[in-house]
């Protein structure tokens, strides 16, 4: 007995031992972030902290990687358009198995489009898609299936457009369009981007709870052995305790802010970290409506807004504010996006500014209002100063970030500064979303030229990338440098820090891919462990 | 004693319907549309009506407020706008957080507090008695964040005996509850310490001592008995706010409880969530108050018949 009882004790040491060493040998990737708490399902929010946690478990037809280049990823190839625009054919790669076991096939595709714009699913990202035919009468509640979709056998599908749009298949590249298993889904129900998220990506969702998620290997992944056993999203909603856990080696890699990058500038971390440049812009956005509150609204006036852009020092924005974190802006468009030219900086010119005031009937200067949330105070602040120099009077209004969403889609906003990042390197997914007179009300923008407009029309219709970076180029010129429609400011750079051991990793959007490219150097790893 | 308990479970009652009238009210005329935050920038005018009108936003808020009542009554707060959960899943889930947090702490104020009181009111104006009321004046004065984040740096990142952020097991409730504990513990030792020496005055204190009792016995027989009236109402109220306002702490430990998830709550405006937290806090409290107010009784009499006011 005792014997069988000593021979029982070891066998279960031993498989502790080796559960322990397997544990032990396991490659995880530990990502500290916020968390989003918006559920994990791409239809229902557009939040980028969720999007890290989708982008490793759910694959839409095409895909942006990190050089900003669209690739097809469910999708075989890049589509085949009709002539006219409106008809894009796509076949499937075949083979591909959601990581329930069911296989990938046109059907789930048309399922996903549908549940996007049925009225009851309350997707956000429906004005990226609703050019499809039927896809407005769906959202409408008059229809329930898509029109514009045609499944033409298990792999081959297509989409019909209401009007030509060259970007279709590039909002296709955008995780909201991420394809679902229609068993699956329809089963989960309410549960889906909950307690359940099923896709074809290299990673399972294994838990999610307050503290953080849990992927697994896919080891059916289509695409080839991902690189690591198990990725742990790890929240942190505090900055510095974030930074303080990655100094402690509690995370592999992080994002982090301006402010926090200054505060490491000269220790250790700072040579962990590493800059990329988003491709947004950041600008103060100018009312430009004749009224406001029912009085005359200085920045009606071109001249004053131009006044305004002469005035502001950007290189001080950029170096002080932003820790160096930001170039000065030289248009509405950035510089890595389709559209961008190299122009002149703004000039600071503060007697010019003066001058311009005078003319447009301010002399002795005028008052506006800035509604901001309390992150941007920092730059405010400083426009603030800028401002007084030339006799305009900045009065900032600090209100939390519901009222000011609210207040600024109701229009009721003077002037504001917002970043405005586009999710791919197109100028349409930036200024088309913006200042198009159908959105700039939306913004407190109230910006319309119909010269703009059209420019910004026509770079939907053509499917030459030569012709509408003119197009873009025109219409950023006008928009930025004529019209002053809004004051560009800055374009940001993002920063990170990475562990020594962790390769591969670049940013070329707003999502963060840990799922694909990311590796580890073992030899730096296993010294280092 | 039962009229005193059924008067007092009645003004409880009262309490939590007010509060969830006012809340419901106020809430619904804040500035900032949750619809439109859940829609986001690129919804249109429409979009956001219909939604609103699927969601039963476009309703007077009279018949919101009695569906909502109505739902809660028999259990059902309602789902987040954002999270897509229940509210009560949500809370339930915080509150396992909370209350792990809580615990802790208000183990270690009542502990420290009651021990730091006694002996500086043992000690009164001995070295002891000053070195532990300058300890408490800095346990008060020193904001918990700021404790929080050099426990962190000193236990955490310096010495490694704790983890800096994190709820998984025990050691991770380590330094939070001593950075929410800490202005608690010092509170009750401040008013434990001052409520022995106003007891060590009375008559019936000279009388032990004349009787000849050993010391320990006069301390906790006859001065920290009769000195409890005030901790309790000092230890409750802590208890109350340990378990409400740890919000703080939980985020600069990154612990998922209540206080964060209201934060968040509001600054998205999600209402149900919001709503559901109110009355969480506000259930807690009333329980609280409630549990000191029938202590009193059993502790002082003359509470329970009527005659007697908190002060006697």
């Amino acid at each position: 007995m005792k014997k069988l009882l000593a021979a029982m004790l070891t066998a279960v040491m031993l498989l502790s031992v080796c559960a322990f060493a397997g544990a032990e040998n396991a490659k995880v990737l530990r990502f500290g972030q916020m968390d989003a708490k918006v559920g994990y399902d791409p239809q229902t929010n557009t939040n980028s902290g969720a999007t890290t946690t989708e982008d490793c478990v759910v694959e839409p037809l095409y895909y942006w990687n990190d050089q900003n280049e669209l690739i097809p990823l469910l999708a075989e190839d890049f589509p085949t358009i009709s002539e006219d625009g409106l008809v894009y054919t796509i076949k499937l790669r075949e083979g591909v198995k959601f990581t329930d076991g069911t296989d990938l096939t046109t059907d789930d595709v048309k399922f996903t489009f549908e549940r996007m714009f049925k009225p009851e699913t309350l997707a956000k990202s429906t004005s990226m898609y609703n050019m499809i035919l039927g896809a407005k009468e769906m959202l409408s509640g008059e229809a329930t299936e898509l029109a514009g979709f045609e499944a033409v056998d298990d792999y081959t599908f297509k989409f019909t457009l209401v009007s030509p749009f060259s970007c279709f298949h590039k909002n296709l590249g955008i995780i909201y369009s991420a394809i679902f298993p229609r068993e699956a889904c329809e089963a989960a129900g309410a549960d889906w981007g909950v307690k359940t998220l099923i896709g074809t990506g290299p990673y399972i969702l294994k838990s999610s709870d307050a503290t953080g998620n849990v992927l697994v290997k896919n080891t059916n992944y289509w695409g080839g052995d991902p690189h690591f056993d198990e990725i742990d999203i790890i929240f942190y909603d505090n900055n510095n305790t974030k930074l303080m856990a990655f100094e402690n080696g509690d995370i592999d890699l992080c994002d982090m802010t301006s402010d926090l990058f200054m505060q490491y500038q000269g220790t250790e971390v700072e040579e962990l970290c590493h800059h990329f440049s988003k491709l947004g812009t950041y600008f103060f956005v100018t009312n430009n409506s004749e009224t406001f509150r029912g009085e005359k609204n200085p920045l009606a006036d071109v001249r004053v807004r131009e006044a305004m852009s002469l005035a502001i020092d950007r290189d001080l924005l950029c170096e002080v504010i932003q820790n160096g974190l930001a170039v000065p802006a030289t248009g509405m468009i950035n510089q890595f996006q389709l559209g961008f030219t190299a122009r002149e900086p703004y000039e600071h010119n503060l007697e010019k500014a003066k001058a311009l005031l005078a003319e447009a009937g301010y002399p002795d200067g005028c008052t506006i209002t800035a509604t901001i949330r309390k992150q941007d105070e920092a730059d405010t602040v400083q426009i603030q100063s800028d401002l007084a120099q030339v006799g305009i009077k900045l009065n900032i209004e600090i209100v939390d970030a519901a009222v000011w969403s609210s207040e600024r889609a109701a229009g009721n906003v003077q002037c504001l500064l917002q970043g405005w990042f586009p999710l791919y390197a197109d100028a349409d997914n930036n200024i088309y979303t913006f200042f198009h007179s159908d959105y700039s009300p939306a913004k407190s923008c109230f910006y319309s030229n119909p010269e703009f407009d059209a420019l910004m029309d026509a770079a939907r219709l053509s499917t030459d990338d030569a012709e509408r970076q003119k197009l873009y180029e025109q219409a950023d010129e006008i928009l930025s440098r004529q019209d002053y429609g809004s004051i560009p400011l800055y374009y940001p750079y993002g920063v990170f820090a990475a562990q020594p051991y962790v390769k591969n990793f670049t940013v070329g959007n707003l999502i963060y891919h840990v799922a694909y490219d990311i590796d580890y150097d073992m030899d730096i790893y296993n010294a280092q462990k | 004693m039962v009229n005193f308990l059924v008067r007092r479970v009645l003004q409880a009652l009262g309490v939590i319907l007010a509060i969830s009238l006012i809340t419901f009210f106020i809430l619904n005329i804040v500035p900032g549309d949750p619809v439109q935050i859940m829609l986001g920038d690129l919804a249109t005018p429409e979009t956001v009506a219909q939604v609103r009108a699927q969601m039963g936003l476009d309703k007077p808020v009279w018949l919101q407020y009695l569906n909502w009542a109505g739902n809660m009554l028999r259990g059902d707060f309602g789902s987040s706008y954002f999270q897509h959960r229940p509210v009560m899943e949500l809370l339930l889930v915080s509150f396992g957080y909370t209350i792990r947090l809580a615990s802790f702490s208000y183990l270690l104020a009542v502990t420290i507090g009651l021990a730091f009181g006694i002996l500086a009111a043992v000690f009164h104006n001995k070295w002891v008695d000053k070195v532990l009321m300058v300890l408490a004046v800095g346990g008060i004065s020193a904001p918990n964040f700021w404790v929080a984040i050099i426990l962190q740096i000193v236990f955490g990142l310096t010495l490694k005996w704790f983890p800096i952020s994190g709820a998984k097991d025990f050691s991770y409730y380590v330094l939070p509850a001593i950075a929410l504990g800490t202005r608690y513990a010092a509170s009750i030792a401040r008013i434990t310490r001052n409520s022995m020496l106003e007891v060590s005055k009375q008559d019936y204190m000279r009388t032990a001592e004349a009787k000849g009792l050993r010391d320990w016995l006069i301390v906790m027989r006859h001065a920290f008995r009769n000195a409890l009236i005030p901790v309790i109402t000092v230890a409750g109220t802590d208890l109350g706010n340990i378990l409400t306002g740890s919000m703080l702490i939980e985020s600069v430990f990154q612990i998922s409880g209540i206080g964060k998830l209201m934060v968040d709550a509001i600054g998205q405006r999600d209402l149900p969530l919001v709503q559901g937290g109110v009355m969480y806090i506000a259930f807690i409290c009333v329980v609280i108050y409630l549990i000191v107010d029938i202590l009193y009784a059993v502790v002082d009499p003359r509470i329970r018949l009527g005659g007697g006011t908190r002060s006697e």
